[in-house]
């Protein structure tokens, strides 16, 4: 009797398909757990992606598009960027030092709430000043691998 | 002895840069220690592990401790664990002592620290000899009783459960490794991403895109306005501090630094957590808890010397089961695995003077953080004030050189970086808590193997209950801490009601 209750508990496990078992147990208690949540939170939701929608698109709630999205599209042009130029000057890390220096300027820009002269003044030396600085203390001292 | 030859004069010198580099990210508002970390990693690419782990150790120090400068001064707390210490800090501020709230904390961070540098020295070993001896299947059961601990502990628990699974469900991308015995299989993607995910999501750029990127994010959507409008209190000349504030504040002191210890060991409950847990037990039990929350020097005991106890506590299972105590130590596995040390039961016995070498560095940093915090608090006060919109542009820079050199210059790291930035930033948004995700992501790849391994070798699930009394005393504990939060939320949900109806 024992053993028969014992045999449903019995998995054998292909080698071939190994590498499917557990991911697929992950994800079916993944997608219960989603099925749970989404059914005892089914009421907020709707109201919530409403707002959601709301701040991104009227900048309601204190969302600050311009920053936000500006953040976002310079990253990514930071990223881009960096490979393409990395790709010019390859094993020298000017990719990231020539990247590097335009992308601090712009978002620091972006950032500082008041553009006066002495801000600019500020955004622009360090702008130069800690690119070249991590440029030589990374790849010149240390000789660590950059774009 | 021979771990002797290994405290140089640079060993100290990179202890004390990590301090201070802490002090100064603990500091400032809205940056963690945790980001500290993340952000120097690269520079212990190019130093051996013995440096390394000292540099790391002193950011981990500092940057918990620079969180009570801004508690104290600008009722903002610079660490989430720093929380409590706004409660009687700032008040004290006001009056004009804030230089003494602050040595208070400062000497309280002290004890704390070299409290939990003491537990760990004697715990881990024990408890890594005690997992010498497990089994794949009490393996397996330790990562579920860490990531069941980490789920009912957080504030919703069934988004807690959720975050966990989603973590280990992210680690399972990628290849099952031949290494790990496994078939060598890609799953969980699309054939077009097998260029860039063979090896799945690297762990570093994962965890700084998470903790740096997103950060960088929120800010950027609240936009950076009025950020010098705060009123920030200068440092007056108040009453001279002295140490006999701290008379018949042992027990409180003790008190604290246990609790701090004990929640820091439990994996991914947040520092805020022990504070928050000293300060009440401090208020609780102390003979007069009047002044609390006015300004009591005793409130900033509590909070400070719990809090930085958690530094040594989130070491002990890091060290002895190789499973993470909270998300710097987090990135601390990341930095071990750069240097081939894999962290497990094993980690003590092999590198005896390693692990020798990291207690002295923990203790040294912290009468590095007690010096550099003592005697130059004026000045680090001001750093408070440095603007962020320099700060954050340096950071984002700081965080590319970390995850592109990683893996020797990949592109696709840094890519990763900004998916988990933004990732986070919505994470946070829809409320998946991100600690257990970040733990469920360590562990995933483990949890599977020993899991996969253990019914191929026994072919049956009743394996899990059966194979030792350490399994089912595993399962014992899995069913308290369940069954613990299932009690605190009961008792919650009444109190509640009680309030809701007188």
């Amino acid at each position: 009797m024992e053993s028969q209750f014992l045999s449903l508990l019995d998995v054998n496990i292909a080698f071939d398909q190994s590498h499917l078992f557990f991911p697929r147990l992950v994800t079916y208690v993944l997608l219960g757990l989603l099925a749970i949540i989404l059914i005892s939170k089914s009421k907020k939701i709707y109201p919530a992606l409403r707002q959601a929608g709301r701040a991104v698109l009227y900048a309601e709630n204190g969302f600050d598009r311009l920053r936000f999205f500006g953040t976002l599209v310079l990253i990514i042009a930071y990223f881009y960027m960096m490979s393409v130029v990395g790709d010019v000057f390859p094993n020298t890390g000017y990719g990231f030092l020539f990247v590097s220096i335009p992308f601090i300027f712009l978002l620091a820009t972006l950032y500082v709430e008041i553009k006066s002269r002495r801000n600019m003044l500020i955004i622009a030396i360090n702008a130069v000043v800690a690119p070249v600085l991590a440029w030589y203390v990374l790849s010149q001292l240390f000789r660590i691998t950059l774009p | 002895m021979e771990f002797l030859s290994n405290l140089t004069p640079m060993f100290f010198l990179l202890i004390v840069a990590g301090a201070l580099i802490g002090v100064i990210f603990g500091a400032i508002p809205g940056m963690t220690a945790t980001m500290a970390v993340a952000v120097c990693l690269p520079l212990t690419y190019a130093l051996d592990l013995n440096s390394g782990l000292a540099l790391l150790l002193g950011l981990y120090v500092g940057g918990i401790s620079g969180g009570m400068v801004p508690a104290v001064l600008l009722n903002i707390p610079g660490t989430p664990s720093s929380i409590t210490t706004t409660f009687d800090g700032y008040p004290m501020a006001k009056k004009g002592e804030g230089e003494r709230a602050l040595k208070v904390c400062i000497v309280a961070s002290l004890f704390g620290g070299l409290f939990s540098a003491g537990v760990l020295f004697y715990f881990a070993p024990v408890l890594a000899d005690f997992a010498i001896k497990f089994s794949y299947v009490e393996k397996f059961l330790i990562i579920f009783l860490a990531l069941t601990v980490i789920a009912s502990l957080t504030k919703n628990m069934l988004m807690g459960i959720f975050s966990g699974v989603l973590g280990v469900w992210l680690s399972l991308i990628g290849t099952y490794e031949i290494t790990n015995g496994g078939n060598g299989e890609t799953r969980l993607m699309f054939d077009f991403m097998e260029y860039y995910l063979v090896s799945g999501f690297s762990l570093l750029p994962v965890l700084i895109g998470i903790f740096g990127i997103t950060t960088i994010f929120q800010d950027a959507e609240k936009g950076f306005k009025g950020e010098a409008a705060s009123p920030t209190i200068k440092l007056a000349k108040g009453p001279r501090f002295s140490l006999r504030i701290f008379k018949g504040q042992l027990t409180n002191l003790v008190r604290s630094s246990s609790i701090g210890t004990f929640v820091g060991m439990l994996p991914g409950v947040g520092g805020s957590a022990a504070s928050v847990l000293a300060y009440t037990q401090e208020k609780n039990f102390s003979k007069d808890s009047s002044q609390m929350g006015k300004g009591a020097p005793q409130g900033l005991v509590a909070s400070e010397s719990s809090n930085n106890a958690l530094t040594g506590g989130a070491l002990v299972p890091l060290l002895s089961l190789g499973i993470p105590g909270d998300s710097t130590t987090a990135i601390l596995i990341g930095a071990f695995t750069l240097q081939g040390i894999q962290v497990g039961p094993l980690f003590i016995g092999d590198n005896i003077d390693t692990w020798y070498t990291m207690i002295i560095a923990l203790v040294v940093a912290n009468f590095v953080m007690f010096g550099i915090m003592f005697f130059a608090i004026k000045y680090i006060a001001k750093v408070i004030e440095v603007p962020k919109h320099i700060l954050y542009p340096i950071i984002v820079m700081m965080c590319v050189v970390g995850a592109y050199a990683i893996n020797y210059g990949i592109m696709f790291d840094v890519w990763t970086l900004l998916i988990f930035g933004l990732f986070g930033y919505v994470a946070c948004k829809i409320g998946i808590e991100l600690v257990p995700l970040i733990i469920g992501f360590i562990l995933g790849g483990s949890a599977e193997v020993y899991f996969v391994k253990s019914i191929e070798s026994y072919g049956n699930l009743s394996i899990f209950f059966t194979k030792s009394p350490i399994a089912v005393f595993l399962w014992f504990l899995i069913f308290i801490s369940v069954a613990f939060s299932i009690f605190i939320r009961v008792k919650a949900r009444r109190s509640d009601s009680l309030v809701s109806t007188s």
